[in-house]
């Protein structure tokens, strides 16, 4: 057999061979009464946009596509799953307290605007996450003013607890 | 007869210096007017320990990029929150002012009176 041979079988055997290695994906939770669709501060439209370009890092809805079930794949798509949904779930979102709704709001409109999400390797694999300027003007748009909701709404409710004591 | 005209001159004199002087104040020092808003003593520790490399006219365009005091000052009060999240973060890790350039300038870590200071503030609510 002549050396190329070899080579092509090595790396198929060390390929049957990192499947075996043990990878788990962030599991995939569809009821999330947490959400922030539920939180009153998302427009129909602006739902449909988070949800096609940013849910499936961000939130516990991930489709997982054939190739997160491929190792060595599998681990990169593991390892940007979970660090995404820790940095910001939007399936969580009213478990955060103010401070925290207000930087993952901020941070939205910072990195979408800058463009440095959707991430570009997110993007190559999956095309229709791609946002198009006037997608993220509205993002950005959306997420600056919902920090002033969110605050606004915070300061109702401990206005209407003083008055309650 | 004369004292009776002496009370209301100074009066009038004194509401006279202190309309002559608000008028004269130059535009930078009015911005500090606004500036108020921010406790003193925070205001201290972020002028000699951070507005260095967090100004809108900074070198540093990480730094500036990351923070700008002149922005924050201007901004919206829950984008001032959401950047006071973010400040007692890095503050909590200790990741400013960075190590390296504590390296070249040892005099500008934060005493544990400023750390306090700053994260007692970034913890608050209030501007």
């Amino acid at each position: 057999m002549s050396p190329r041979v070899y080579m092509f079988a090595g790396f198929a055997l060390l390929l049957i061979g990192v499947q075996v290695v043990p990878n788990e994906l962030p599991a995939l939770e569809l009821a999330n009464q947490g959400d922030i669709a539920m939180s009153g501060i998302v427009s129909e439209e602006i739902g449909t946009i988070l949800r096609t370009s940013c849910y499936s890092c961000h939130s516990n809805e991930t489709s997982y596509p054939w190739y997160s079930y491929v190792a060595p794949s599998s681990w990169l798509v593991a390892k940007d799953v979970r660090e995404g949904r820790e940095a910001l779930n939007f399936s969580q979102w009213q478990d955060y307290d103010l401070m925290e709704k207000l930087e993952k709001l901020d941070d939205i409109a910072i990195e979408v605007g800058e463009a440095t999400m959707p991430m570009e390797i997110y993007t190559l694999m999956h095309p229709s996450a791609k946002l198009d300027a006037s997608q993220r003007e509205r993002i950005v748009a959306w997420a600056e003013e919902a920090m002033d909701k969110v605050l606004e709404e915070e300061e109702e409710t401990d206005e209407t607890v003083d008055e309650g004591m | 007869m004369k004292r009776r005209f002496l009370l209301p001159s100074l009066a009038i004199l004194g509401l006279l210096f202190f309309q002559g002087t608000t008028k004269t104040i130059p535009v930078s020092e009015n911005l500090h007017v606004e500036e108020a808003d921010m406790p003193a003593n925070v205001k201290a520790v972020v002028d000699q320990k951070c507005y260095g490399c967090h100004n809108a006219a900074s070198k540093n365009e990480k730094g500036k990029a990351k923070l700008d005091w002149d922005a924050f000052e201007a901004s919206k009060r829950a984008k001032q929150l959401a950047t006071k999240g973010k400040i007692l973060e890095v503050l909590e890790s200790g990741d400013m002012p960075p190590k390296k350039f504590l390296e070249n300038k040892p005099e500008g870590k934060l005493s544990e009176a400023e750390l306090a200071t700053l994260m007692d503030w970034s913890k608050s609510k209030k501007k």
